[in-house]
């Protein structure tokens, strides 16, 4: 049994694992933070970013004007952004068999995985974890298409220059496995292979395998996964909470008692608290706007941002902001509202048992239906004409780099009354905000990552007990900013497997047993004796029949008798009798007597 | 009235020996007893004696009759005791045997009853209560009553037992009281001496301390070593050191067996020993006891009894600073780095300190003795220094800031501990009083503003905090730097603290800043900062919060931040219209109490609130017709503060001649109009004022010419609450033909009457009599208290009745 990772992100991760004759895709996400280096792309157009200047070596020899342009003190790539995709080299892609996603940020390299790579098998995911991812993408998709880019720049990440290009660049690792963003067709395309399931449901692989998602607590519709035989045991985790937010708690009994778990996808921010970072932002928030500043919210369309308007939404009458308007602007944003009110068995059991009141399960609808929540596809249009400040605006992407959150830092960048605060953990919110420096505007980071933290993965570690853990190496030590807290790392007894990109693990179990089905009729004719209490024994004598990886011991046919018949012999009477087979004798061979007879011999 | 009282009595006697009564309330019996026992300590026990035939009859009675109910015979043990505190019904009930029947419950009609615990309860107190004098303590001691004494001071009751050790040191205290009241001697000529019985019980006692010291069972040895505790700290000096000695012996075996569960009694005892004279005594060994409880095995053991003894006065210095070493360790050892492993941080402490369980323990158990001591102040050569450095690093560990090189493990312990950090910044705060917190001014202040950046911070730890920020602000409190480090870092801190979801933090947040504005009261820089930051601004918006304790606490720091802060006209008329409309329209009451006492406030400082004067009347009626008792408590304050400021400025610096404007603008306000109401307001407190205040305003009337009381302080009483009260006084004081003053002349429209008068008609100092009784008098007094006992026994005989 091996496991390949292909991805060294900890919480996007991408692993194959080779189990039984399956190969099993787990998860294949798409790590976005390279955008990063790539220069924002204004929805407005914007003169300052219209006239940067291209970069030039000091000494002249290298000249990228084109590709590179210096922004605040640093250098940016000039062209669409581009994403670091799971490695495709490690293995023949071709060959997996099966995709499970187990959250809707896991599957966003989908497309890359499953065009123009062969892949001919199934994307197993929930329905929420579909919808939604198929939301995201086409946001993703959105951003890049409307705002056309045609240069592609590739000379920059030839070996020998990127080495002398400054700052954060020169650091920048696997570029040539950077890719621009796929189309909406690709993206079609993949999530037409998608399959459907539903928690505990067991979809059986092949007959090799079961597999069986399971809820994890994260976000609507995220699981992980069981991947068994009848004698093995895998289990996957990825993104999984113990929190009460708003999809259904995790489950963690039928976690119990595996040969591996692969643990993946742990909070990225282990310092930070979610609830105090909660009331953070509603602090800073209320703060900003009694000022009569804005408040810029950069996050991602579904996910944290539902337990933000929750949270707003309780916190509004104390703070006295009954009246501040709230936009949300994506392309996706009135899907993403409405479908969190339609899947309501993902839901925690507190909003489902809304349902049957019949009330939407989240607040936010009463917001909408106030008017105090308006959401709107783009900057454009009614947007604009309805717009009033002080106000709150929730919008994507929160690299910065795309969508419309570009257009309001330009905007309300320059005044101090502003704040922006970051609640998304993906990004290094200084790297964000390096195009936009000098910046006057406030800055609060309030990163709300509800994934399991390294006190719960120990006492849940504690609990399902499993016999091996593999793990990110990036769990084995503590975050090397903050090296002296031993508190922010796995310590297990035995050490945790740990993984990075390209690692290719021997996972330390072997399989020994399988299971074999006896026919009804030959487990008849058994004559079991006993041997000891409890234990007996029998020969038999069957033939094995492997079909679809199910054994099963059939009776030995018995020749056809022969009809009696007066017509003369036919050819097919001639096959040899099939002689009736004598017992085998079974035992151990006494070593000794049996060489001082053949010496004898 | 006493006539009534002693046939109720008589009548509650009788009723009393019916074991069928049902008591209306099991604490009338107890009521009864109060009455009893005040009426034998005032005038020397004058009252009782009226009603003392009666009571003994009762008694004698209780001694015949067969079945009685627990509770009635638990009354009747103590009453008897109570009884035979003096020595007239002592010989009586002697002599017609009701001590010895009351005080053996072998000769109980029920012996079943000693098992109820009220009933040995009832026994203890009376036996307590008798045992006043030489006499009946000959009595205890011939009769042996010790033996069953004794046996109760391991009651499983442990009210019981703590009663019996109080009464132990109470007999021991007698018996061994030298002969002194001339009374006692002239009795003892006629009494048989009392010595030998008296020693054989002293001999009872010190033997049953040894036995049970040295019993297998633990709640004996428990039980023995309290006995032990008590006795040494409040018996005197012979019999004490003969108790010691006997103790001795088994005491030492039992501190050198560490057994957990019996440690806080055996430090008890050893306390309680280091506090009397026994201590310089090395015969006693209690020092050589203290120090083998010092260095045991087990580190919190070591550590409690180190905050024992330093809280012991009179402990040898060597001794003291052995124990300071011992609280002190664990925090130095936990913030030790590795450069300085200290050779006082033994494997054990350290083994202990890298596991959880003990590691939480040892450390609050270390911190919150060094804020007592430091507190205390109790030792000279304490290491404050390192203390005050090892605690601010330790404050740094609990939220991941610091780290510690040399016990890694206990540093996870530690962090995000709610109960460290509280204990921590005890300690902090208590180290603020020391001579060496200038040198830690900024490092403290530092990491305290870390806790208030600190999104995890619990609400509990944001109050300790902001306390410790306080004291530490005010050791250098006119210093330009902690001026720049409130109004560069502390104030832009509280801005956003005071938008906090959590309403506990916006409100120890706004109690901070009135604080800390009180504190920096009259500093003039102070003054300025806080006016150029925008908090008032800040204190306006939280106003209206929504949660009335924070608006509450938003009220009295703006009130605190403009008594002392001149501000513009139209700030201030902002200010008290948003005050005036709390008062209108809170639900809750807590904001509109704090919005008077603002009010008090400003009218009592020295600066002039125009804005408020224009508004006084408004205030004053909101203020009187609120529907919480303290509201109007404080409105009457504010009519006090008027009336002083009124009327005793014109009476002295103007002369008589002048009080007819002040008591103009007073009844132009309404202020007399509300005296009156507020006199017959259903509140206690309120018209106890109001009372207080008329007495007052009446005197200066008095003083004043009548010719000054125009007719312009006659009140229109028909259209007042308090009208009908005043006219039925007037009503039945007065005869109809002298009605003078009666504008109208016929009885039915009388409507107008003058101040003075009004004034005079009200019995104001009766009335304030009856209104400084307590709103129980009533039901509380013995005659209510037997009547209820009475009509309980005919309800019960009703019962009886309704059963066929």
């Amino acid at each position: 049994m091996k496991l390949y990772c292909l991805s060294g992100h900890p919480t996007l991760p991408c692993n194959v694992l080779k189990f039984k004759s399956t190969t099993i895709m787990l998860d294949c996400g798409l790590d976005t933070s390279s955008a990063l280096y790539f220069l924002p792309l204004p929805l407005v157009h914007s003169p300052r970013l219209s006239k940067l200047p291209g970069w030039v070596s000091k000494d002249g020899t290298v000249n990228l004007e084109k590709e590179l342009k210096e922004c605040a003190g640093r250098v940016f790539v000039d062209t669409q952004p581009e994403f670091c995709l799971p490695e495709r080299e490690l293995l023949d892609l071709s060959t997996v068999d099966v995709i499970l996603i187990s959250n809707y940020h896991c599957m966003m390299a989908l497309p890359y995985i499953t065009e123009h790579t062969g892949f001919s098998g199934t994307v197993y995911a929930t329905e929420p974890t579909f919808q939604i991812g198929r939301l995201l993408m086409e946001e993703l998709v959105t951003f890049m298409e409307r705002v056309p880019k045609a240069q592609s720049a590739t000379c920059w990440k030839n070996k020998e220059i990127q080495r002398m290009l400054p700052g954060p660049l020169k650091d920048a690792v696997d570029v040539w496995s950077w890719k621009r963003c796929y189309n909406m067709q690709e993206v079609n395309s993949a999530l037409s292979k998608v399959q459907l399931v539903g928690y505990s449901q067991k979809v059986e692989l092949f007959g090799a395998v079961q597999v069986t998602p399971l809820s994890s607590g994260y976000s609507l519709g995220s699981s992980n996964w069981i991947i068994q035989s009848h004698y093995e045991k895998v289990s996957y985790v990825s993104g999984s909470s113990l929190l009460t937010t708003h999809p259904q708690p995790m489950d963690q009994s039928s976690l119990k008692n595996s040969d591996v778990l692969i643990l993946t996808g742990l909070t990225q921010i282990p310092t930070a608290n979610p609830d105090g970072m909660l009331g953070e932002f509603c602090s800073n928030l209320a703060m900003t706007i009694r000022a009569g500043g804005n408040v810029l919210v950069p996050c991602y369309s579904s996910g944290v941002i539902y337990d933000l308007l929750e949270c707003l939404y309780q916190f509004m009458d104390s703070a006295n902001l009954g009246t501040t308007p709230f936009y949300f602007i994506s392309p996706v944003a009135n899907s993403s509202l409405e479908f969190s009110q339609i899947f309501a068995e993902w839901l925690c059991q507190n909003k489902q048992s809304k349902v049957y009141l019949p009330e939407p399960p989240f607040p936010h609808a009463e917001l909408i239906q106030t008017n105090k929540l308006k959401h709107y596809p783009s900057i454009h249009g009614e947007f604009s004409s309805e717009f009033r400040q002080p106000c709150v605006v929730f919008t994507g992407h929160p690299s910065l780099r795309f969508g419309d959150v570009v257009h309001f830092m330009e905007l309300w960048g320059k005044s101090s009354l502003n704040t922006i605060i970051f609640t998304e953990p993906d990004f290094s919110y200084l790297d964000a905000l390096a195009p936009y420096q000098p910046l006057a505007m406030k800055c609060v980071y309030c990163p709300i990552d509800t994934r399991l933290n390294f006190h719960q993965v120990s006492k849940f570690l504690k609990e399902v007990q499993p016999l091996h853990v593999v793990c990110p190496e990036q769990y084995t030590q503590p975050p090397p900013s903050q090296s002296h807290r031993a508190d922010l790392m796995l310590e297990l007894q035995p050490p945790p497997m740990a993984y990075r990109r390209c690692s290719v693990l021997g996972l330390p179990f072997r399989r020994r047993y399988e299971r074999i089905h006896l026919l009804p009729e030959l487990a008849k004719s058994l004559v079991p004796s006993e041997i000891k209490p409890g234990v007996s024994v029998a020969t038999v004598s069957a033939v094995l029949q492997s079909k679809d990886n199910k054994h099963v011991l059939q009776p030995v046919p018995k020749p056809v008798p022969v009809p009696p018949s007066k017509k003369r012999k036919r050819l097919m009477e001639e096959v040899p009798d099939l002689l009736s087979p004598k017992p085998l004798l079974s035992g151990a061979v006494p070593l000794e007597a049996f060489l001082a007879s053949l010496h004898k011999a | 009235m006493e006539s009534n009282c002693s046939s109720l009595l008589s009548a509650v006697c009788e009723v009393l020996p019916n074991p069928k009564l049902l008591l209306p309330d099991d604490t009338s019996l107890e009521k009864l007893l109060d009455w009893f026992k005040d009426l034998i300590n005032h005038n020397d026990g004058q009252y009782i004696k009226h009603y003392q035939p009666c009571l003994l009859e009762f008694l004698h009675t209780m001694t015949k009759s067969e079945a009685v109910d627990s509770t009635v015979f638990s009354f009747t043990l103590k009453l008897t005791g109570l009884l035979a505190s003096k020595e007239d019904s002592f010989n009586w009930l002697q002599e017609r045997g009701v001590l010895l029947h009351m005080f053996d419950p072998d000769s109980w009609h029920e012996i079943e009853l000693w098992k109820n615990a009220s009933v040995r309860g009832g026994w203890l107190q009376g036996l307590w209560n008798m045992l006043q004098y030489q006499q009946a303590v000959g009595f205890f001691c011939k009769t042996g009553l010790i033996k069953l004494l004794l046996s109760l001071q391991n009651d499983e009751s442990f009210f019981l037992s703590s009663l019996t050790n109080q009464i132990l040191v109470h007999v021991l205290n007698l018996v061994t009281l030298p002969v002194l009241s001339s009374s006692i001697e002239s009795d003892a000529q006629t009494r048989p001496p009392v010595s030998t019985d008296c020693r054989s019980v002293t001999a009872e006692v010190m033997s049953h301390v040894t036995r049970s010291l040295s019993s297998e069972e633990q709640a004996a040895v428990a039980s023995g070593l309290r006995l032990l505790a008590v006795t040494v700290e409040q018996c005197r000096d012979p019999v004490k050191g003969q108790l010691w000695e006997h103790a001795l012996e088994p005491l030492e075996v039992l501190v050198n067996l560490h057994d957990d569960s019996l440690n806080l009694s055996v430090m008890a005892v050893l306390q309680a020993a280091a506090k009397s004279p026994f201590f310089t005594n090395p015969e006693y060994k209690v020092e050589t006891l203290i120090d083998a409880m010092l260095y045991s095995k087990n580190t919190n053991e070591s550590l409690q009894c180190a905050a024992l003894i330093l809280q012991v006065d009179s402990c040898p210095d060597h001794l003291k600073k052995k124990a300071t070493d011992v609280v002190v360790r664990p925090l130095l050892c936990v913030t030790a780095s590795s450069t300085i492993v200290q050779d006082g941080c033994d494997s054990l402490l350290a083994n202990q300190l890298s596991q959880k369980a003990s590691c939480v323990p040892l450390l609050t158990q270390s911190l919150s003795s060094i804020a007592d001591f430091v507190f205390k102040n109790s030792l000279d050569d304490v290491p404050i220094r390192s203390i005050t450095s090892s605690v601010i690093q330790l404050l740094k560990m609990c939220i991941g800031h610091q780290p510690s090189t040399f016990l890694r493990t206990a540093a996870s312990h530690v962090i995000g501990c709610c109960k460290i950090q509280k204990y921590s910044l005890d300690v902090l705060q208590s180290l603020a009083d020391s001579k060496e917190s200038v040198d830690f001014l900024q490092e403290a202040l530092t990491v305290l503003l870390l806790y208030l950046q600190c999104p995890d911070t619990h609400a509990t730890v944001f109050k300790k905090t902001y306390q410790a920020v306080l004291k530490w602000l005010g050791v250098s409190s006119s210093s330009p730097t902690v001026l720049e480090t409130i109004s560069h870092d502390l104030y832009p801190l509280l801005k956003k603290l005071v938008c906090d979801g959590r309403w506990e933090v916006r409100d120890s947040t706004l109690e901070f800043i009135m604080q800390l504005t009180a504190a920096f009261k009259g500093n003039p820089e102070y003054n300025e900062a806080f006016r150029n930051s925008g908090m008032i601004s800040v204190l306006l918006i939280s106003l209206s919060d929504g949660e009335s304790y924070v608006q509450a606490s938003a009220v009295s720091a703006l009130g605190e931040a403009l008594t002392d802060t001149p501000l513009c006209a139209s700030f201030q008329e902002e200010a008290v219209t948003h005050l005036l409309s709390i008062l209108s329209k809170d639900a809750e009451s807590f904001p509109r109490r704090a919005v008077m006492k603002v009010f008090t406030s400003w009218l009592k400082s020295p600066l002039s609130f125009t804005g408020l004067d224009n508004h006084l009347s408004s205030v004053l009626s909101l203020g009187s017709s609120d529907f919480d008792w303290e509201v109007k408590v404080q409105t009457l304050e504010i009519v006090d503060m008027l009336m002083d400021n009124s009327l005793s400025c014109s009476r002295s610096s103007q002369g008589r001649e002048s009080m007819k404007q002040p008591l103009h603008r007073l009844m132009g306000l309404g202020l007399f109009d509300l005296l009156l109401k507020c006199l017959f307001d259903c509140d206690r407190p309120v018209s106890q004022k109001a009372c207080a205040l008329l007495i007052k305003l009446r005197s200066v009337l008095r003083e004043t010419d009548s010719s000054e009381h125009s007719d312009d302080l006659t009140l229109d009483i028909s259209s007042c609450s308090w009208g009908e009260e005043v006219l039925q006084r007037f009503h039945r004081k007065q005869q109809p033909e002298e009605w003078s003053s009666v504008k109208n002349g016929a009885p039915d429209s009388l409507k107008k009457i003058h101040l003075c008068e009004i004034l005079e008609l009200l019995e104001l100092e009766d009335m304030q009599c009856i209104l400084s009784l307590s709103s129980d008098h009533v039901i509380n007094s013995p005659r209510s208290v037997m009547e209820d006992i009475l009509s309980a026994a005919q309800q019960s005989e009703l019962n009886v009745v309704d059963c066929y």
